[in-house]
């Protein structure tokens, strides 16, 4: 039998746990799923970071070299990734990489199962930008996906003829989101982009709430918040029933209907309880374990160039869809789905099929109409 | 805002020895867009490249067909040693800016975009240098068109430099052309 020595590194306390938790749980649930059932014997190696860079490299370093794992799952945030990429080169080792990101990087010892924007952010600005209008407020976490995330939204509103009315990023952890509040009800933009993380989405949305109790202009039907990070795991932190109408693109909402996403709902029902929901995060953990498995198992050994090229011809059945990891990339192709919340669950609005992964957006020209062709003229007197 | 540079379709041309190095620079450009070509031969001045990426560590005077000045595209040296020599080297081609070998794949997209920036206002400056000394070596022409103005006219030094403004204006002429076919009116030399 080959052994498969799997590092598994998510932040799985600090600001973005929860993020982290549901990344573990995937991982693990697949690696509980394969047991006995694949010629792979995967012996985990699992280690809490708990958010901080220093311990995210010590505890790489220490998966590859003290745990002897060729190939390790993890990192939550890019600023994690690009921490932990120098380590995994150095020592040819092979990281999957599982969370939505903003793209800009593709790099041969890094295998990425998350969406990167022409699978998440383009997509969504095409259905918002004609449905709710131009005039858009970016909100986001001071750092690299903030920041990033917020500068192509601009470009893309900008494109179409739009106008940013208002921008704001708050540090990780930053509950103070009352300026940004105040700016969004004197602004008052056709929908908001956040793209904060943990415990500042969670009070931004939950002040959304309020406002749009004070003035009907600012409820998810009329100003919608959207999320190309939100997900089920999220929603019990901020409060059923709070977020309610807004908005989140993904690749996966635990609310799809098909036969791969209702045998992991009733396994992780088994494991987890029938309440608990899976998200993105878990479901992409999840599929990306068993892809990794089968890469594995084919080439007969975990040498990560052996690995890499075993996934060249894969096509992995998933919760998420077939997963395919382009050669030229090492990008997922993936599916693109517009939820809305309803109490615990998104409601699937809008679904297209996977896409290939473009991290570099050469092919960006076209992506994107201007939301109305008419010009905007109006009749003076 | 400058918006994100796409390379789709453009000619990378890589001039090193095959090997992991330009492996690994060639899928970075592949990805970035571009049609790459890696080799250990001189650039041809026939050839058209979007952009070159050159090995400073061994390249020689001659593997660029151009001198840094009349440099058609973005040069990027690529550069293992700490050589002063060799940093001269990579200088001295025109080289806008440099990737240090071995090659992280995270450090070839910002040294293309940055050489292109580069490459693009290096090109911009030095053609307002032309159109400035042009300019500077014209102005004796500016000078004695006035002059013709004032004896011709019987006006002052502003005045006539404003004739002159005028006339460039209305012919959409820069004042040192216009100056010049004043110059070469008869009318205006015989007057």
């Amino acid at each position: 039998m080959t052994v498969l020595r799997l590092g598994i590194l998510f932040s799985t306390s600090g600001d973005y746990g929860a993020l982290g938790r549901d990344c573990r749980d995937g991982a693990m649930t697949a690696i509980e799923d394969l047991r006995g059932a694949c010629s792979v014997g995967i012996e985990p190696v699992a280690g809490d970071p708990a958010a901080s860079s220093e311990r995210y490299i010590e505890l790489a370093r220490r998966m590859i070299q003290e745990g002897g794992c060729r190939h390790v799952i993890g990192t939550v945030t890019s600023q994690a990734r690009k921490d932990v990429i120098p380590v995994i080169e150095k020592r040819d080792a092979q990281l999957w990489y599982v969370c939505p990101y903003e793209g800009f990087e593709a790099n041969p010892n890094v295998i990425y199962t998350g969406t990167c924007p022409n699978q998440h952010l383009l997509p969504l600005f095409e259905h918002m930008l004609p449905a709710y209008g131009r005039r858009v407020y970016l909100a986001g976490a001071n750092y690299i996906w903030g920041w990033e995330m917020n500068r192509l939204a601009r470009e893309v509103v900008t494109e179409a003829g739009g106008e940013i009315v208002g921008e704001r990023c708050l540090p990780i952890g930053d509950t103070d989101v009352d300026r940004i509040v105040a700016e969004v009800a004197a602004r008052q933009p056709d929908f908001i982009l956040s793209n904060m993380l943990g415990p500042s989405s969670h009070a931004f949305l939950r002040a959304m709430r309020e406002l749009g109790r004070r003035d009907p202009a600012f409820r998810p039907e009329r100003c919608p918040v959207v999320s190309c990070d939100l997900t089920e795991c999220e929603l019990p932190e901020i409060g059923l029933g709070v977020a309610d109408g807004q908005l989140a693109a993904a690749s996966y909402f635990d609310s799809l209907d098909t036969l791969a996403n209702r045998a992991l709902k009733a396994q992780v029902a088994a494991r987890f309880g029938s309440d608990r929901r899976v998200s993105s995060y878990f479901a992409t953990s999840y599929a990306t374990v068993r892809l990794c498995a089968e890469a594995v198992s084919r080439c007969g050994t975990d040498d990560p160039i052996k690995v890499r090229s075993a996934l060249a011809g894969l096509m992995a059945p998933s919760p998420l869809g077939p997963l395919r990891i382009d050669p030229a990339t090492n990008h997922a192709n993936l599916p693109f789905l517009l939820g809305r919340i309803s109490g615990p669950d998104f409601v699937i609005l809008q679904s297209r099929p996977a896409a290939v992964a473009d991290p570099y957006l050469i092919r960006r020209r076209t992506a994107v109409q201007p939301a109305s062709a008419q010009p905007q003229l109006r009749i003076v007197s | 805002m400058k918006a994100t540079l796409s390379f789709l379709g453009q000619r990378a041309v890589i001039l090193h020895r095959p090997g992991e190095t330009t492996d690994r620079l060639v899928r970075q450009c592949v990805l970035l867009g571009f049609r790459a070509e890696a080799r250990w031969q001189p650039l041809r001045a026939d050839e058209d490249a979007d952009i070159v990426l050159v090995d400073a560590d061994e390249g020689w005077d001659g593997i660029l067909p151009w001198t840094p000045a009349e440099k058609p595209a973005p040069l990027v040296a690529l550069l293992a040693s700490e050589a002063p020599g060799r940093i001269a080297w990579a200088l001295d081609q025109g080289a806008d800016a440099l990737i240090a070998k071995p090659i992280t794949a995270s450090a070839v997209y910002p040294a293309l975009v940055m050489a292109t920036r580069r490459h693009a206002e290096t090109r911009q400056f030095n053609e307002r240098i032309r159109r400035l000394e042009e300019r500077v070596r014209l102005r004796p022409l500016v000078h004695a068109a006035v002059r013709t103005f004032m004896a011709a006219d019987g006006c002052g030094e502003n005045e006539a430099y404003g004739c002159l403004r005028r006339e460039a204006m209305q012919k959409r002429l820069t004042l040192e052309q216009a100056a010049a076919s004043i110059l070469a009116s008869p009318r205006r030399q015989a007057g």
